[in-house]
């Protein structure tokens, strides 16, 4: 067992990860002999990252949200931890959800694959030379970006502890490796000293570490489902302002 | 001395395959073609074969763009055919002024065969293409629904794009749907004025989110001015002037259409009062003498004053563009006319494009701008100021606005206040409006259809066909036309993009590619890299493809024009 050992203390020391005995022996019993604990270890921070940290990691109070973490009546909390969480949704809320449907549209048509043929936009009447102009140029409000998602968020994400506890996060400062794209559902990250308003994560380039990884049986159909999920989201917007006018 | 008007020739099927009925269309991709003197031009044929048996030489002075290189080429087969000793010469110019074709005449070339080759090509194209599409889509269609009956249903590589932008358009402000967002507006009171400041994140679509982003800035209490910047502004002076650009901002300033704008500017062209208005080419020649062509403007008492104001120390070398077609340069007024022998639409280009080439001699607009950016709690946000100082190019070029915004107050950089206001305001996303014709012609020279001299054609023949009509919205100065598909439109589109969807490599007819791959290959032959068979075996292949797809997925094609023609609208 002192491999289990030592494999839990390398992830703990160099991701702050605190793997539970049980996953980590069921790992060792189904991994071959005789593979040095270096290589071990790699595996076994691989198989952390791509599995549901409810099954891999321990339940620590520290490395845990608080259970009310959600409750928008506290105005302002900071929770230490490090507290490591996996992605479950991201959405851009920078973007309108219309445009996002465009954007993926464009792409099942094909339009954005091919490389060069894309149907080239213009926008006539725009001051071309928006150099001089300054900022006063900024996008008209309202009109959607001609290139559709711009993927400049910011983000709102769901993020779930080890104890399944769900929170939602902002993305409050640009970070690197946060994007529709870039970010896979199941990702990993470990939040050190975050602050939780309303209800709301903060995250910011100090307290957020991207660790990496995703949960395929997640992604895959959060993927396939994201063009029907807009879609579904604008409708019942839709309800809703038809109800409350 | 004499003349022609446009092509003497014409490409045509064989007798034998020109009923409608006479071959499957798909034979029309290798049918034989003839060319033919027009039978109305047979009379100017006539003519140029008699005058070449009594001349030794042979001055070709046609247009000097591609097409005019064809028509060169055409009569210069006339010529021989009257006397095969004929020596053959083009006169290379761009302008009707003495001394510019005085100075062409002086120094003729030879005729360019790979331009005149390229036009052949499309000739040939145009027509295979052209009328196998068109054969089968109307026999098709003819069937579907009483009100195609009668109809012919043509097709054209370039009209057919042309729609599909059009009906791109249509399809998303249709398919629109609003949607809220949330945007936080800061506000300071200082020295009696009110300064707003801008967020930088503009907006958001998630209220809970903004409200707590407020919320921390209200809660940080104090904002702290991050940056003052005073910078000089410029606005630039525009550059010379393309025919893209006369149609587009033509259509947009003078409210006329671009074919209209077209035709007035071929007939201020032929009276010598404007140089050669189909031009790619926004750079000037540095031989050329600018001063002297703004001196000619001198008796105007519109902008004789500014003119004189430029020869007086205001000149500036114009800006260059990136493009340069090697045949002509930018549309520019090569003499003076006084207003009262031009009618109004000759009047309105004439004014544009002489106001544009004094425009392009002056200076840029000078200007100060302030910037300041001021973080508060989490969030930046910024307010600009501008002071117009000289207006320079704006006072001729009445077409650009610049103006100064409200003055800015003093503020130190690190200095911190507290906002007078600070609050959320809220607003909806808007649906986008039908394509303009300024905006499709842009949309056609970005993606590469037609060329400058054939865009407004195309729009015109959509129109005729009456694929699109034009609606006007709103009157007098905000006054809109936009192009809106009919149903036959839609259906064309939809049918086709049906009729290729979830095919791998195969593009819609109704998209600009195969279109813009097909002028491509002609500025090749014109490079002479390819040759005007390879170009069109190449092409024909190319569309060959999407008629076999088409004729073996016909039904998507008819069940689109059922689906938007055969329906009863909702009473």
């Amino acid at each position: 067992m002192a491999n289990a050992e030592q494999i839990a203390a390398q992830i703990m020391s160099s991701k702050s990860l605190c793997v539970s005995s049980s996953w980590l022996n069921s790992f060792l019993a189904s991994s071959q002999r005789n593979v040095p604990v270096s290589a071990l270890t790699k595996t076994a921070l691989f198989r952390v990252l791509a599995s549901d940290i409810r099954e891999s990691l321990t339940t620590n109070p520290t490395s845990l949200f608080p259970v009310d973490i959600s409750d928008p009546a506290v105005q302002e909390r900071r929770i230490p931890g490090p507290i490591p969480v996996q992605v479950l949704d991201i959405e851009d809320i920078g973007t309108s959800l219309w445009s996002q449907v465009e954007a993926i549209e464009r792409i099942e048509r094909g339009e954005a694959i091919r490389g060069r043929e894309i149907v080239r936009t213009v926008n006539v009447g725009d001051d071309n030379e928006g150099a001089e102009t300054g900022s006063s140029s900024n996008a008209p409000a309202g009109a959607p970006s001609v290139s559709g998602s711009s993927g400049s968020g910011p983000h709102r994400l769901i993020l779930q502890d080890a104890n399944g506890t769900k929170a939602v996060a902002i993305e409050m400062q640009h970070i690197e490796g946060i994007s529709l794209e870039k970010l896979p559902i199941g990702a990993k990250i470990l939040l050190r000293n975050a602050t939780v308003a309303r209800g709301m994560v903060l995250l910011n380039v100090n307290c957020s570490t991207l660790l990496g990884g995703k949960i395929e049986a997640l992604d895959k159909p959060w993927k396939e489902g994201r063009k029907a999920r807009l879609l579904q989201r604008i409708d019942s917007m839709r309800d809703e302002a038809n109800q409350s006018g | 001395m004499t003349s022609v008007i446009g092509h003497l020739t014409g490409l045509d099927f064989d007798h034998q395959y020109k009923g409608w009925m006479s071959c499957p269309p798909g034979a029309l991709f290798e049918a034989p073609v003839q060319e033919d003197v027009d039978k109305d031009k047979k009379p100017i044929a006539d003519n140029i074969r008699n005058q070449a048996r009594y001349s030794k030489a042979l001055f070709i002075w046609t247009d000097c763009d591609r097409e005019g290189e064809h028509i060169g080429s055409e009569v210069r087969n006339q010529a021989k055919a009257g006397n095969a000793r004929i020596e053959v010469k083009r006169a290379r110019f761009s302008n009707t002024e003495r001394a510019h074709v005085l100075q062409a005449a002086r120094e003729p070339v030879e005729l360019d065969e790979y331009q005149a080759n390229a036009v052949a090509a499309r000739i040939e194209l145009d027509l295979r293409i052209g009328a196998a599409f068109t054969r089968l889509q109307t026999l098709q269609l003819q069937a579907v629904s009483a009100i195609l009956k009668e109809k012919i249903i043509s097709y054209g590589s370039c009209q057919f794009p042309t729609l599909g932008f059009v009906v791109d358009r249509y399809l998303r402000v249709q398919n629109f749907k609003p949607e809220t967002f949330w945007s936080i507006k800061v506000m300071l009171q200082r020295e009696g004025k009110k300064v707003n400041f801008l967020w930088r994140r503009v907006h958001l679509y998630d209220r809970a989110a903004v409200t707590m982003m407020l919320e921390r800035c209200l809660m940080a209490k104090q904002a702290k001015v991050t940056k003052v910047n005073q910078k000089p502004k410029s606005k630039w002076r525009p550059l010379p002037l393309t025919t893209v650009d006369l149609q587009m901002m033509g259509s947009r300033f003078l409210r006329i259409d671009s074919q209209t704008i077209m035709k007035v500017a071929e007939a201020l062209y032929t009276k010598g009062f404007i140089s050669y208005p189909r031009t790619e080419t926004d750079q000037f020649d540095k031989a050329i003498d600018l001063k002297k062509l703004v001196e000619k403007q001198f008796p105007d008492n519109q902008w004789g004053q500014y003119a004189k104001d430029l020869i007086d120390g205001k000149f500036r070398t114009p800006r260059s563009g990136r493009h340069n077609d090697k045949a002509h340069p930018p549309i520019h007024p090569v003499c003076w006319v006084s207003a009262s022998q031009l009618n109004v639409n000759e009047k309105k280009v004439y004014e544009f494009v002489v106001r544009r080439f004094l425009a392009c001699c002056s200076e840029d607009a000078k200007g100060q701008g302030t910037d300041i950016e001021i973080q508060y709690g989490e969030e930046f946000f910024h307010a600009s100021g501008l002071i117009v100082l000289e207006r320079n190019y704006l006072d001729v070029y009445v077409y650009d606005k610049w103006e100064s915004s409200q003055q800015l107050p003093n503020f130190e950089r690190g200095e911190v206040f507290e906002p007078t206001e600070a609050n959320i305001s809220e607003g909806k996303t808007t649906a986008p409006s039908y394509l303009t014709e300024p905006e499709l012609i842009g949309l056609m020279d970005a993606n590469g259809i037609g060329t400058d001299a054939t865009m407004a054609e195309h729009i015109a023949k959509i129109k005729e066909r009456e694929y699109v009509v034009v609606n006007t919205r709103g009157s007098g100065r905000s006054k809109v036309e936009e192009l809106i598909p009919t149903r036959l439109g839609i259906a064309l589109v939809e049918g086709y993009d049906n009729v290729v969807a979830g095919l791998p490599n195969s593009i819609s007819l109704s998209k600009p590619f195969l279109r813009k791959e097909m002028e491509l290959r002609m500025l090749e032959i014109c490079a002479g890299s390819k040759t005007r068979q390879e170009v069109v075996q190449q092409s024909l292949d190319m569309y060959r493809e999407v008629f076999i797809h088409t004729q073996r997925r016909i039904e998507m094609l008819k069940a689109a024009c059922r689906k938007y023609l055969n329906e009863q609208p909702a009473s």
